[in-house]
């Protein structure tokens, strides 16, 4: 796919994961120009270095202040925000234990960042976003773990949950300025922490994975570019009038039951 | 919005909409075939009635767009893209028999997601409130879309190629409303 994101300017937060690091090729790669948001100032520093038209911003989205901060230091670069990625999130690779034992430290630390973290980022960059006028773009990289539930993961889960219901909430708020809200739930992709997980021969479910790709129409786990793709187009004057919706990129996972 | 869609063959069936239209010249415009010169086509639209209609019956279209997704199968690649009202996902009070006949049309969809798989991917547009005078869902859907205006025919076809999209290759059983955010949730304020 060919959009023309010339002038736009996309903040993408996690920038520097897998995930991060396809989207924000391929807005620039379409003509944007990219704040490469990450709490990880190497990651992020190179992945902005590979771009033509960006810069490297060192944000914790579970913190008001570097949310504000990153936003300030994006205006000051570039002057405006057209398309804000939510991209970051964590889980717990760790901790894979049921609802009674899950640990709270590790449950407050999950939904800081993963729910938190996306009020805060959203809140933050809406300030410029609302004052241009001209509307823009929210991208919410949710879950589909937030559309159906999934063992060992609860604040995961909820937050997934959260993010989906909290997109169309803000679709219906920010509608009519124009600004237009969705969120793409990835499936199961090939990440580095899915990687050890779930394909690392030391992961803690590497056993289970052909049983798991079983209940996938496409048989296999999906690529950051699959998912980019989807960013690219939400981002685009071609979505102008999708607003609200929750778009699985799953390889069909949600699609039913395959048993 | 451009897509590569050199040395492809589509095939239209169903309702001859001003949206099918569009789309059947926005598939040509990105270089597909739609002249039937290939027995199977590399992409399938399957074009639902847009305007609510009382008794319409999808079950013949249904099984033609079937009997080609199999022969897609059989082939081992393929598309479908069912176009359909955004009243598939939100059913409607007015238009009951309508509403009912599309939420069967996108599980139909769903379950041919699963039955093709992983050669053939399936998905619907879901259409909303199109068109000044309306060619496609009920005025009633503008009072509660967030976007406050109807959408243009322009951007129902685009979100079709993006489904027909060569680089969108992990999408399939799923639907995707183009409403404006009608079917997002409750937009009056109180």
């Amino acid at each position: 796919m060919r959009v023309d994101l010339k002038g736009r300017v996309a903040l993408v937060t996690g920038a520097a994961g897998t995930i991060g690091c396809a989207i924000i090729r391929r807005l620039s790669d379409n003509g944007a120009s990219v704040v490469v948001a990450d709490i990880n100032r190497e990651g992020a520093e190179a992945a902005a270095a590979e771009l033509p038209d960006a810069i490297a911003s060192v944000i914790d989205i579970s913190s008001k202040d570097s949310a504000e901060r990153g936003v300030a230091e994006a205006i000051a670069r570039f002057g405006r925000i057209d398309i804000l990625v939510n991209n970051a999130g964590v889980n717990s690779f760790v901790h894979r234990v049921n609802i009674d034992a899950f640990p709270l430290a590790e449950w407050e630390r999950i939904t800081r960042i993963d729910l938190d973290g996306l009020y805060l980022m959203s809140q933050a960059a809406l300030q410029p976003m609302l004052k241009q006028g001209d509307g823009g773009r929210i991208i919410n990289i949710a879950s589909v773990v937030g559309l159906a539930a999934m063992r060992l993961q609860s604040p995961f889960v909820a937050a997934k949950a959260g993010i989906i219901h909290m997109t169309r909430s803000m679709a219906l708020e920010l509608g009519p300025q124009g600004i237009l809200t969705n969120a793409i739930a990835p499936g199961s992709i090939m990440s580095e922490g899915t990687r050890s997980l779930f394909y690392g021969a030391d992961g803690k479910f590497a056993g289970r994975t052909a049983e798991f790709m079983e209940h996938l129409p496409l048989g296999r786990p999906g690529t950051a570019d699959e998912i980019a793709e989807s960013v690219l187009f939400l981002s685009s004057p071609s979505a102008s009038y999708i607003n609200g919706q929750i778009l699985a990129v799953d390889g069909g996972w949600t699609a039913g039951y395959m048993m | 919005m451009q897509i590569a869609l050199q040395n492809t063959f589509a095939e239209l069936l169903g309702d001859p909409n001003p949206v099918a239209g569009a789309i059947r010249d926005a598939l040509r415009a990105n270089g597909a075939t739609i002249e039937p010169v290939a027995p199977v086509p590399d992409i399938l639209l399957v074009s639902m009635p847009l305007l609510p209609v009382a008794g319409y019956d999808p079950s013949t279209l249904l099984g033609a767009a079937r009997s080609t997704g199999d022969a897609m199968f059989a082939r081992g690649s393929g598309r479908i893209i069912f176009l359909v009202s955004a009243a598939a996902g939100m059913p409607m009070r007015r238009h009951p028999e309508f509403s009912v006949a599309m939420a069967g049309v996108v599980t139909t969809v769903r379950t041919l997601a699963m039955q093709l798989g992983p050669k053939v991917l399936v998905n619907a547009v879901g259409v909303g409130a199109v068109g000044e005078p309306l060619v496609a869902g009920d005025a009633a859907m503008l009072a509660h879309a967030s976007v406050k205006r109807p959408g243009s025919v322009a951007e129902i076809t685009d979100t079709v190629l993006f489904f027909c999209d060569p680089l969108n290759t992990y999408t399939t059983g799923q639907m995707l409303s183009v409403d404006g955010g009608w079917s997002a949730g409750y937009a009056r304020s109180f």
